[in-house]
């Protein structure tokens, strides 16, 4: 098989941004996502993948998984940093909560994006944050 | 489409789940392969008689074809019966199980035909396995198990091919009328009109907004009518999905003018409070027209009263 | 051109900038730059950014084009965002983006026609 299905890439660099977009661009469209999905898929992953570099004070991982169930293709991202942790969870869900000066779309917005989302943190531990999308397969 | 097809139907990792969950085991590997010299000695007659049965009967006779066909199903269908008592029941195993089951629906085979096939299979396989002198009676039970769990995991896997391929006849179809009931065409140069019938839904809107966005760009329209003339009723979802449309088309540079708005649909919009204020909304397509005539500098003449 | 470069082209009294595919955030942040230099240089009166390559927008890379609209607006130009790709148009639209007074057109012509008919610029 020509491109990998699953992986995992370290955000360490501002460079790491633009390499898991391309990463998973490559991965979706060999997946057999449609266009609008896989700038959906990419747009997300850039977010988050600037969430750990940015905000998390600390380096992280990005991991991924193509999944294929009953005629669709999904993917399912996973976005983990060591860094300081979110202290309300609920609150950095809500439109227009941000922290970084952004632009208030923040992680609510990526939750638009995708199927399903899920973040788990603990302050001075770090966040995990999974994300999953599913599109007619081709 | 085969490629992704054997895809989707089932994984290999799943399938060996199953394997687990069914309890097939190394030893029923094993009992198998007691079979595997039965199975090389008796195959060509085996085969034989299976397809003396199924020419018996018309609805199964339709589908052997000609001589040559008959020669290569029997062919296959003793390599089946190798496999089956090989005692390797790995990755190449499901891989083929896999092909046959999409062959099998590819060619309009039913469900039941198949079913009642490996009926009259095991029918002929078993008054062998427990009449056999070198098998004492648990040997043969363990044979009959063993048989009987790797043929239900090959159903399985045809079954699912069935299954799934009926699947994407509907999910298609459901595409299908999707589009059809949501056409966007060209009925000027520089404009594009999109008549919504039904209500609007979120996945409906997704697909609508990726046509009338391709649309718009192919045609280089500068203006775009949404005629919701057919919408029966709207809710803040629908019109939250109307507002996200209308945006999209504004960052790639165009106009959306929404025409079709009945009364019912103004009182249901202002009692919901959502503001559509900053977008121009005519009550019919003809006026929505217009207006993007009038905006796009194109006058348009009677020319029998000139 | 380097396919992950940033073009800027002088055309009369304004600008053209041509945005990479997958832009990184040094190119983001050297557009930036380089626009709000060149704009002083040849005292454009407008900006073209031709994003018809680019195939993803983030929030960050809608903030610089939001925040050097502003500047180049500081510094008498108009900016015009040309050629947004469907895809990008509706994943921005999701996510909730903004690109503050920018003008947006389906492509440069229709950029140059905006310049010459609204303007008077070229």
């Amino acid at each position: 098989m020509a491109t990998e299905e699953t992986g995992e890439h370290p955000i360490k660099s501002e460079g790491d941004i633009v390499t898991c977009r391309k990463l998973i661009r490559t991965a979706a469209v060999a997946a057999g996502f449609g266009m609008t999905d896989v700038t959906r898929i990419v747009t997300a992953v850039s977010e988050l993948a600037r969430n750990v570099y940015v905000h998390s004070g600390s380096d992280g991982v990005m991991r991924w998984e193509i999944l294929y169930q009953s005629g669709k293709v999904g993917i399912q991202l996973e976005f983990e940093d060591y860094g300081k942790g979110i202290p309300d969870v609920d609150q950095a869900m809500e439109v227009g909560f941000t922290t970084a000066g952004t632009m208030g779309m923040g992680l609510s917005g990526v939750k638009r994006l995708m199927d399903e989302m899920n973040i788990k943190s603990e302050i001075g531990v770090g966040t995990t944050i999974t994300i999953e999308k599913w599109g007619r397969a081709k | 489409m085969n490629h992704s097809n054997s895809k989707y139907i089932s994984n290999f990792k799943s399938w060996a789940e199953q394997k687990r969950f069914l309890n097939f085991t190394d030893e029923d590997a094993e009992f198998l392969k007691k079979l595997h010299p039965f199975a090389i000695e008796y195959a060509d007659t085996f085969v034989e008689k299976l397809y003396d049965h199924l020419l018996k009967f018309p609805d199964t006779k339709r589908f052997l074809g000609d001589e040559k066909m008959l020669m290569r199903l029997k062919l296959a269908q003793k390599a089946y019966f190798m496999d089956l008592t090989s005692g390797e029941y790995g990755e190449e195993y499901f891989k083929s199980r896999i092909k046959v089951g999409i062959t099998h629906q590819r060619i309009g085979l039913p469900p039941r035909v198949y079913m009642s096939t490996y009926c009259y299979y095991m029918q002929l396989i078993i008054p062998q396995i427990y009449g056999n002198p070198t098998f004492d009676f648990e040997t043969a039970n363990g044979i009959f198990l063993a048989l009987h769990k790797i043929i239900n995991l090959d159903q399985e896997l045809a079954i699912s091919a069935y299954i799934h391929a009926t699947d994407e006849v509907i999910s298609r179809q459901t595409e299908e009328i999707l589009e059809m009931s949501t056409p966007v065409i060209q009925i000027w140069e520089g404009v594009v009109a999109a008549p919504i019938i039904g209500m609007l839904d979120s996945s409906r809107t997704q697909q609508f907004m990726e046509r009338l966005l391709e649309t718009i760009v192919a045609t280089n329209s500068p203006v775009a009518l949404i005629d919701i003339t057919g919408v029966p009723q709207i809710d803040t979802a629908t019109a939250q999905h109307l507002i996200d449309t209308i945006n999209a088309v504004k960052l790639l540079g165009s106009q959306v003018i929404i025409t079709g708005v009945r009364p019912v649909i103004a009182q249901t919009l202002v009692h919901l409070g959502i503001d559509l204020s900053g977008i121009i909304t005519r009550p019919t397509m003809a006026s929505g027209l217009k207006v993007a005539l009038d905006t796009l500098s194109i006058k348009v003449v009677d020319t029998s009263k000139a | 051109m380097d396919e992950n470069s940033l073009s800027v082209i002088k055309l009369k009294n304004i600008l053209l900038v041509t945005v990479p595919d997958d832009p990184g955030d040094d190119i983001i942040h050297e557009l930036q730059t380089k626009v709000l230099h060149a704009i002083e240089k040849y005292q454009s009166k407008g900006l073209i950014l031709d994003i018809s390559s680019v195939n993803i927008l983030d929030s960050f890379f809608a903030r610089t084009i939001s925040e050097t609209t502003q500047m180049v607006a500081l510094m008498g130009g108009q900016t015009v965002i040309a050629g947004m790709q469907p895809s990008v148009a509706i994943t921005a639209t999701e996510l909730g983006l903004h690109l503050g007074k920018a003008i947006s057109t389906l492509n440069v012509d229709r950029a140059l026609d905006i310049f010459t008919d609204n303007f008077k610029l070229v």
